[in-house]
């Protein structure tokens, strides 16, 4: 089988601190990483493999220095990587790098699943998975827990929805996002690590995708941030103080009440 | 046995007059429990204190010390608590001074590279204080987050990365000291070298609160080292990681941070607790290392030479954490040993031995052999860079509660005697205190016990002072 796993590098967020002014993340001299929630979907395609055989290919569409996300994926079983790295790539919204990622998907030939994050650390919008499947014109199967079967270009998966658990069969490719619950990733290993180094990691323009430029990069964003702020979290609290053994049974009723009138069962 | 009075209503007006009544703590059991133990699980060595003061100041503690003299009371000085040796525990009642309200930073002079802290200032402030500016202090006891450096100067606190930064010792320049009898004295300064008398910070270093009381502590801070990286080993057994250590510190060429040993019972104990999915279950042994430096080649080529070292000789994984996230994870299952046995079984011992680090493979069948003659499991992880091992004694669930007080001694006595014949000590870091007071003439000659007695009077002629530790009883009492 093929998998196909497109990874973003994002700042090392637990340690991050945000420009009061511009409301951005002040990303100089912090620690770059694979978005942990990346980490899941290499894992699953790790276990794919180990399973049923074939080869994980990692794409990443960022600066050179993405090179080190790729070959910490490699590090821990992935097979090859491609880093979509060019000047006319830098600045994509979701849209744009939806864009430039299915043409290095296209390019890079038939996958049977291309597994992505839930969603980056950083951007925090989930929605680069489901753009690549409109994109590619694939079935997607977003927030998956569990893959309960593969096999003769079907899929079984269990994901997440709100309220409880859906099981979906589809038909494969299949572009897929991954939650948390689908299995701890695991470390890259050193023989991994000597591995990845030696390994030939391809970089791509715009020419190897046949990319029009007007679609990619910045200039191909619909999106405009226009203001970022910080929302005010304002939260009341009431005390209810028990001084006396009979106040036990007030403060409970208040409680009680206070659940009634907010419908919290 | 020692005479001491008890405090009564004018002594504690007294007190009260001193540093205020809020800050004193006196017929409150309920929160005054909280100040009679440590993190020493048995309960026999607790003791609830007379009286608990919350000081702000050497003048405060000064004016404590002339009255405790004045009316023979035991005082007993107390950092977070969270000590494994008994040492913060008023082992004769009377008061526990505790530094909670002495939690300030009072200078960081980065041209000097030195910090200038109160004693109850929790270890881990002072990196989150000076990082940004390149610096850091390198202590860095298991209970960084919560411990204070107080407690870690009386206790002359090891940890996790003393293989090449040294225990605390080496990072204390001065300190104000309250003496027993109540003086304040200046010791040291923000000095590289000095040697004008004897070095008496670090006579204070280590004394596990019976010689002074520091109300001020100058400390050397380092550069921040600019890269790190964990590696996790994992081995068929423990004597294969045991001679792993030995072949990185001998051949590796190379300083490593840390070298943690865990064996497989610490492993699995607690990475079932922490839920970890590593393929732990494969694994007889692991080593934590950790390599840190300048720049990002360094420490690549560092950990590389050790993993293959590693590989070459017996390893069956080699896991390189290589982020914050990683490492976090991967120091998880060091720091949460001994939360995680006391989950399992509250009851036990936790010891940490030391010997020269290569004799280390020729402690572990002694372990395994006392774990078959008596009623207990005996874990063991630690420091295996530094020879320094937290050998814990566990209770069987068959060993009857009334018989574990002399299985426990029993076992202690043939682990404290392993340990010496193998070049050894009783405490690495942990201190003596009155946890292992009864052992020490095990490890320590009858001549040189009683010259530190003696140094002990010079210091406090009343004993007065953190009574009930270190030293046995009677000489005699300890031979066992």
């Amino acid at each position: 089988m093929k998998f196909i796993v497109p990874i973003k590098q994002v700042p090392e967020t637990s340690k991050v601190k945000m420009d009061p002014v511009t409301g951005t993340m002040i990303r100089t001299g912090v620690e770059a990483i694979i978005n942990p929630l990346d980490l899941y979907a290499i894992e699953t395609a790790i276990r794919l493999k180990e399973q049923l055989g074939g080869s994980i290919i990692i794409i990443s569409m960022g600066p050179m220095q993405a090179m080190k996300a790729i070959r910490e994926a490699i590090a821990m079983g992935c097979d090859d990587g491609v880093l979509l790295s060019d000047r006319a790539f830098g600045g994509a919204d979701t849209w744009a790098t939806a864009y430039t990622l299915s043409l290095a998907v296209r390019k890079l030939g038939e996958a049977d699943l291309i597994l992505c994050g839930e969603r980056a650390t950083d951007g925090d919008t989930g929605q680069v998975g489901p753009g690549l499947a409109a994109m590619l014109d694939l079935p997607i199967i977003t927030y998956v827990a569990k893959i309960e079967s593969i096999g003769h270009e079907m899929l079984r998966a269990e994901r997440l929805v709100e309220g409880g658990r859906e099981i979906v069969s589809l038909k494969t490719p299949v572009v897929m996002t991954v939650v948390k619950e689908i299995g701890v990733p695991r470390l890259p290993t050193l023989r991994g690590i000597l591995r990845s180094k030696k390994t030939e990691i391809k970089v791509w323009g715009p020419a190897d995708i046949c990319a029009d430029v007007s679609l990619t990069g910045l200039k191909g964003s619909p999106t405009r941030v226009v203001r970022i702020h910080h929302p005010q979290v304002t939260r009341k609290g009431e005390q209810i103080v028990i001084k006396e053994p009979q106040d036990v049974e007030k403060a409970a009723n208040s409680i009680m009440a206070f659940m009634k009138q907010r419908n919290i069962p | 046995m020692r005479k001491y009075n008890k405090i009564s209503q004018p002594i504690l007006k007294e007190i009260k007059q001193i540093v205020g009544e809020k800050n004193v703590l006196f017929d409150q059991p309920d929160k005054m429990a909280a100040y009679s133990h440590d993190e020493v699980a048995d309960p026999a060595y607790a003791h609830m204190p007379e009286v608990v003061i919350k000081p702000s100041s050497a003048d405060e503690i000064s004016e404590i010390m002339k009255i405790a003299n004045k009316y023979k009371i035991p005082v007993t000085p107390r950092g977070a608590g969270s000590g494994l040796s008994g040492g913060a525990v008023p082992a004769y009642g009377g008061v526990v001074l505790s530094f909670e309200k002495m939690n300030r930073i009072l200078e960081v002079d980065k041209d000097n590279l030195v910090v200038v802290v109160e004693p109850g200032v929790v270890t881990n402030e002072i990196n989150n204080l000076v990082k940004d500016d390149g610096l850091f202090y390198a202590g860095y006891p298991m209970s960084v987050e919560t411990c204070f450096i107080g407690g870690n100067i009386a206790e002359n606190a090891g940890g996790g990365k003393a293989i090449k930064y040294g225990v605390t010792s080496r990072y204390v320049l001065g300190m104000e000291v309250v003496l027993p009898t109540g003086e304040i004295v200046q010791l040291g300064g923000k000095l590289s070298k000095d040697v004008v008398g004897y070095d008496l910070i670090h006579l204070m270093t280590g004394s596990e609160g019976t010689l002074g009381i520091f109300t001020k502590i100058i400390l050397k801070l380092l550069p921040l080292p600019v890269n790190k990286i964990d590696l996790l080993v994992l081995f068929p057994d423990a004597m294969t990681a045991m001679k792993n250590v030995i072949l990185i510190m001998r051949n590796g060429r190379v300083i490593p941070t840390a070298i943690e040993f865990m064996d497989q019972l610490s492993v699995q104990t607690t990475c079932k607790y922490l839920n970890e999915e590593l393929p732990y279950q494969k694994a007889g042994a692991m080593l934590l290392i950790e390599v840190d430096g300048s720049s990002e080649e360094q420490v690549e080529r560092e950990y590389e030479t050790i993993g293959k070292l590693c590989e070459e000789n017996g390893a069956l994984e080699v896991y390189v954490a290589l982020n914050y996230t990683t490492q976090e994870r991967v120091w998880a299952v060091r720091r949460n040993i001994a939360e995680a046995f006391k989950v399992y079984s509250p009851i036990q011992s936790l010891e940490d031995i030391v010997v020269p680090f290569a004799n280390i493979p020729d402690i572990l069948p002694y372990l395994e052999k006392l774990s078959q003659k008596y009623p207990v499991i005996i874990p063991c992880y630690g420091h295996a860079g530094d020879g320094n091992l937290h050998v814990t004694l566990v209770k069987k669930p068959e060993c009857p509660i009334e018989q574990w007080s002399s299985v426990e001694h029993d076992v202690l006595v043939e682990l404290y005697k392993i340990t010496k014949k193998l070049g050894g000590t009783i405490s690495g870091e942990h201190g003596i205190g009155s946890k292992r007071r009864g052992f020490l003439s095990l490890v320590m000659d009858d001549e040189i016990i009683n010259l530190q007695r003696r140094i002990k009077k010079v210091f406090d002629p009343n004993d007065i002072l953190n009574p009930g530790k270190i030293f046995p009883e009677n000489i005699a009492a300890g031979k066992t």
